[in-house]
Parts: structure tokens; C-alpha cells; sequence
């Protein structure tokens, strides 16, 4: 990693974090902001591809349906803007399928590493627990209000810890000769 | 490649280089080795993870896609199963991005292969079975990069087996719980993901098992040939794979000088050509018992299953300062030599895909 990469992930996950705690505060107006960051976030995977197209997967066998999946995100993102108000229960129905997919493969990594006799199994197990538990209080409280924005707010908040640690990770190989 | 020629093909290339039935155990065993080495598997025996030579699929799938987790991805994948060809390859009007990746490609007779070999030379046998697991990759794994690579690792419909002037549409499935069926030439192999750096797109994984099997003959578009495309004859290269492992494995042993690129002990198979051809050409999923029953008629004796568990106790019963000494200690000795010295290579081309890497020299004192 270079200096600059840490940098930018620490600065990134130090914004992450604040805008996430702020949502957290102010669930109602918070809502408005999860939506941005859906829309932002489809716009700002289409003009990745799009680059990513020209920039390598041009040179690929096929790689035009790269093309054409940048368009495609692009319009949504563009769509999702325009939208004035989107039912909360789409966010919750993704915020479902992320975190239980994320807590199967933690559960599974743990059965693994369990066969294996590694310690890092616990903490495993413990991180999908929690996915699930957080799937599950998204189905429990489906109904409520504010559920989608505490929710999303707390997966920033998760990635936005992990980014800011891996930020301090050592990355440098040491070659003895 | 699988067990079938790092444990058993290795024992006998290493037998026919010179060595004795109980050399050639320790070779072959820490050649099948590498596929083992996870960091599961070093957590368990509480030594040092960054000496994995291999990813079990749980792991991968749990890998982060950053750049920390792909430069650890790489570092492990193009040491160890994908060595890089060339480093320094050239190819007009393509970004710095795309050439990083590019330059992993694997295959044969690289300059990385004969620093693979001089570096296990004057070292422990399981430093040459290390060796000799990377060296025979090289030949079974051309035309894939040991990093995550959609641009470069991805293939498309266009699979043909070919025998003679036959040709047999090949069809994948995605089932990894599903054996591949030879006779029907329906194979499994990894979703198409179309995020550049997933983990499905690492290596060999969309074209399946048939780099791993010795008698497939075969041809397809690989992503990154502008269009054209390539034949893979694995028996002609599992071939040069076995006489090139002879070869280095006499130069390991001091029969020979030096190590150059492009040169096979064919006259050491010679007297056995018609049947190692035979065992290579068998149209089946594992030819162990194949490999197993040549290598006991040469040595006449008794190869042992290849087992995980062998040298375990041995490593967690001793000390802390003697562990080095170990068979296992020697085995991630060899594995942390051979990984410093291909991620120090990858970095001084100027690509960090595989991270930083920072140069120490015993003899400068530092150490």
C-alpha cells in the first residue's frame, strides 16, 4: 500500500464513519441521504465500468458486455436520483440479502476453520451471528420506520472501521537474500 | 495439476534424477504440500500465515478484494501456481493497469523458473519438492495469471477437446459438487463474474479442471489474445513438465552445473517413453494409481498415501528455537524463501500487484 492509498482509505473511512453516527442522530432526515448514497453509488459503478471498459476490458474477449453494463448502472443511478421517495422496504429487502449471505459464508468459514483446529473460528462464527442477527432484526422490524437508515447506517459504520484499520495494516514483504 | 503428479509423477521424476526412495518421499511430499499449505492449516500448527502457498476455497471466498487482500492473493497464486513468464512483456496501446496484470501471466522457461531452481539449490529437499511443485505449474498452468483477473483469466463459449482431426464442443457447468463427466465432455467451472478483481476470475478457474488433466488436448479463447486462439496440449507439456523436473532435480543434487531454460532429460525417460505416454494420455479424472505403480516398479518400494498429518506432531512437539529444523520447518522455510524472492521480483518490475517487498542481505550483516 502507498503512503497516499493509506491516506485515502483512512480520510474515507473517517467521512464514512461521521456521515453514518450523523444518520444514526437524525434517522429522519437520514432517509433522504441512504437514497443518495444508493444513487451515488449505482452512478458511480457505471462510470467505473465505463472506464474500466476503456481503460481494459476493451482489449478482452467480450468485453463489451462491460460496455453495456456501464450504461445500464449508469441509467439507474440517473433513474434512482429522480425518484422523489422510494418505499422503504426495497432498502430493507437489500440490506436482508446482503447480510445473510455475508453471515452463511462467515458460518461456513468457521465450520471450516474449526475442521482445521484454527483459533479464528470463534470470531467467526461471531461476525456471521451478527450478519444474521442483522438480517433478522431488518425482517423482525420490516414494519418500522426507521429501520432501513439504522441498519445501512451501521454497515457504514463496520466498513468504514475495517477501512480505517486497514489503513495501519503492514503490507511490506521482507526478502532475505 | 494434482496429486497425481506432484506427489506421484514427482517421486518418480526424482527417482529417475538420482535421488534415493527416501529422498524422493520427502521431494514429492512437499511438493503436494503447496496445495495443502493454507493459512488454516498454519494457524493449527501456530506457525507463521504469510508462509501459505495455497487458498482453500473458503478462504477465497472470504478474501477482501482490496488491494491488501490482492497483493496477498498474488503473492501466494504467482509464487506458487502461476509463476509469471514474463515481467517485463510489452504490448502497444494498453493502459499500465492492464499491463500489471498481463505481465503475470504464467508459463514455462521463464527467468523466474531458473530463479525458482537456484534458489532451491544447496537447500533442504523440501525447498526442491517447493520447486518442483512451481516448475511443474508452470507447464499445466500457462496462458492463466495467479491474480484475480477477469481481462485476462476470462474465457468465453468457444471450447473444443481435440483428438487428431476431431473436434468436441466442451460445455461447462457450475456445479463444484458435480464430478466432470470425460465421456459426455461436460466440465465445472467458475461463474463468470464480471468484476475484474473477484476471486472467480483467478487462474485457471473458468476453464475448469482441464489444465489439471494430463491427457486433455484442447483449444479456446483466452480474454487477453486479441481473438486468436490457442491449443493447450497438456500431454506434450506434462511431458516436458516431468523431463524438466529430471533436469532440475540433477542440477539440485550437483549432477549438473547449471540450470538453463528449454532443456529436458528426455534420455533419462527414454527406456519408460511408451509408458509414461500412456499413463499421460489415459483419459481419466486422477491417474495416481497410474503414476503410483510406475514409481514402485522403479524404486521397489512402498510409496506412502500422502498424508496432511504426517509431519504435525513432529512440528508441535518441538521447541520454539528448533523448530526450523523440523520437516515442516523446512517446508516453510523453503515456502517464505521462494515467495520473498518472486514478490521481490514482481516489485522491482515495477508492479505492486503482489505488494511491497523490501531486500535484506545476509551477508550485509543486518541479520
Amino acid at each position: 500500500m502507498t503512503r497516499l492509498q493509506r491516506i485515502r482509505a483512512f480520510v474515507t473511512g473517517a467521512i464514512t464513519l461521521y456521515l453514518a453516527i450523523l444518520m444514526m442522530l437524525a434517522p429522519e432526515e437520514g432517509y433522504p441521504v441512504v437514497l443518495m448514497f444508493i444513487s451515488l453509488g449505482l452512478m458511480f459503478y457505471g462510470i467505473k465500468s465505463l472506464i474500466y471498459y476503456f481503460t481494459m476490458a476493451r482489449f478482452m474477449v467480450d468485453g463489451r458486455m462491460i460496455l453495456y453494463r456501464a450504461i445500464v448502472m449508469l441509467d439507474f443511478g440517473y433513474l434512482t436520483a429522480t425518484l422523489s421517495d422510494i418505499p422503504r422496504v426495497y432498502v430493507l429487502i437489500y440490506l436482508i440479502v446482503i447480510h445473510a449471505f455475508s453471515a452463511l459464508v462467515e458460518i461456513l468459514r468457521a465450520g471450516e476453520d474449526k475442521r482445521y483446529g484454527a483459533r479464528s473460528w470463534k470470531l467467526k462464527l461471531f461476525h456471521g451471528i451478527v450478519n444474521l442477527i442483522i438480517a433478522l432484526v431488518c425482517i423482525v422490524f420490516i414494519g418500522k420506520h426507521n429501520t432501513a437508515v439504522y441498519m445501512y447506517s451501521l454497515g457504514l459504520m463496520y466498513s468504514a472501521i475495517v477501512r480505517i484499520v486497514s489503513a495501519f495494516r503492514k503490507t511490506t514483504f521482507i526478502y532475505i537474500q | 495439476m494434482q496429486e497425481d503428479f506432484h506427489y506421484y509423477a514427482t517421486y518418480c521424476a526424482a527417482f529417475l534424477a538420482g535421488f534415493s526412495h527416501e529422498e524422493c518421499m520427502d521431494i514429492c511430499y512437499s511438493a503436494q504440500l503447496v496445495d495443502l499449505c493454507s493459512r488454516s492449516f498454519l494457524t493449527r500448527l501456530h506457525a507463521p500465515g504469510y508462509a501459505a502457498t495455497t487458498q482453500l476455497q473458503l478462504e477465497l471466498m472470504d478474501a477482501r478484494t482490496d488491494i491488501i487482500g490482492l497483493q496477498d492473493i498474488t503473492r501466494i497464486w504467482a509464487s506458487f501456481h502461476f509463476l509469471p513468464k514474463d515481467l517485463y512483456a510489452r504490448k502497444k496501446w494498453r493502459t499500465k493497469r492492464y499491463m500489471n496484470k498481463y505481465r503475470l501471466i504464467c508459463g514455462p522457461n521463464s527467468e523466474l523458473v531458473v530463479k525458482t531452481v537456484e534458489l532451491a539449490k544447496g537447500k533442504s529437499l523440501q525447498h526442491a519438492g517447493i520447486a518442483m511443485h512451481v516448475l511443474a505449474d508452470t507447464w499445466a498452468h500457462m496462458y492463466f495469471a495467479g491474480t484475480p483477473s477477469l481481462v485476462i483469466n476470462n474465457t468465453d463459449g468457444y471450447f473444443y477437446e481435440v483428438d487428431g482431426d476431431k473436434e468436441k464442443k466442451i460445455v461447462f457447468k457450475h456445479n463444484p459438487t458435480q464430478p466432470d463427466d470425460l465421456e459426455a465432455g461436460a466440465y465445472t467451472n467458475s461463474l463468470y463474474q464480471s468484476n475484474e478483481n473477484s476471486v472467480m476470475n483467478l487462474g485457471h478457474g473458468r476453464a475448469g479442471h482441464l489444465p489439471d488433466y494430463s491427457f486433455m488436448k484442447y483449444k479456446y479463447l483466452p480474454a487477453w489474445n486479441d481473438y486468436e486462439e490457442v491449443v493447450k496440449d497438456n500431454p506434450s507439456d506434462y511431458t516436458r513438465a516431468f523431463c524438466q523436473m529430471i533436469y532440475a532435480m540433477k542440477y539440485l543434487k550437483g549432477d549438473i552445473d547449471s540450470f538453463e531454460t528449454d532443456r529436458y532429460d528426455t534420455d533419462a525417460i527414454a527406456p519408460f517413453a511408451e509408458r509414461i505416454n500412456a499413463i499421460l494420455r489415459k483419459r481419466q479424472p486422477d491417474a495416481s494409481a497410474d503414476w503410483k505403480a510406475f514409481g514402485e516398479e522403479l524404486s521397489g518400494e512402498n510409496i506412502d498415501k500422502f498424508d496432511l498429518d504426517r509431519y504435525q506432531d513432529e512440528y508441535l512437539q518441538t521447541d520454539k528455537g528448533a523448530k526450523e529444523s523440523t520437516f515442516l520447518g523446512r517446508f516453510i522455510e523453503g515456502a517464505i524463501a521462494q515467495k520473498g524472492m518472486v514478490t521481490n521480483q514482481i516489485y522491482r518490475s515495477g508492479n505492486i500487484l503482489a505488494g511491497f517487498s523490501k531486500e535484506i542481505r545476509r551477508e550485509g550483516g543486518i541479520l
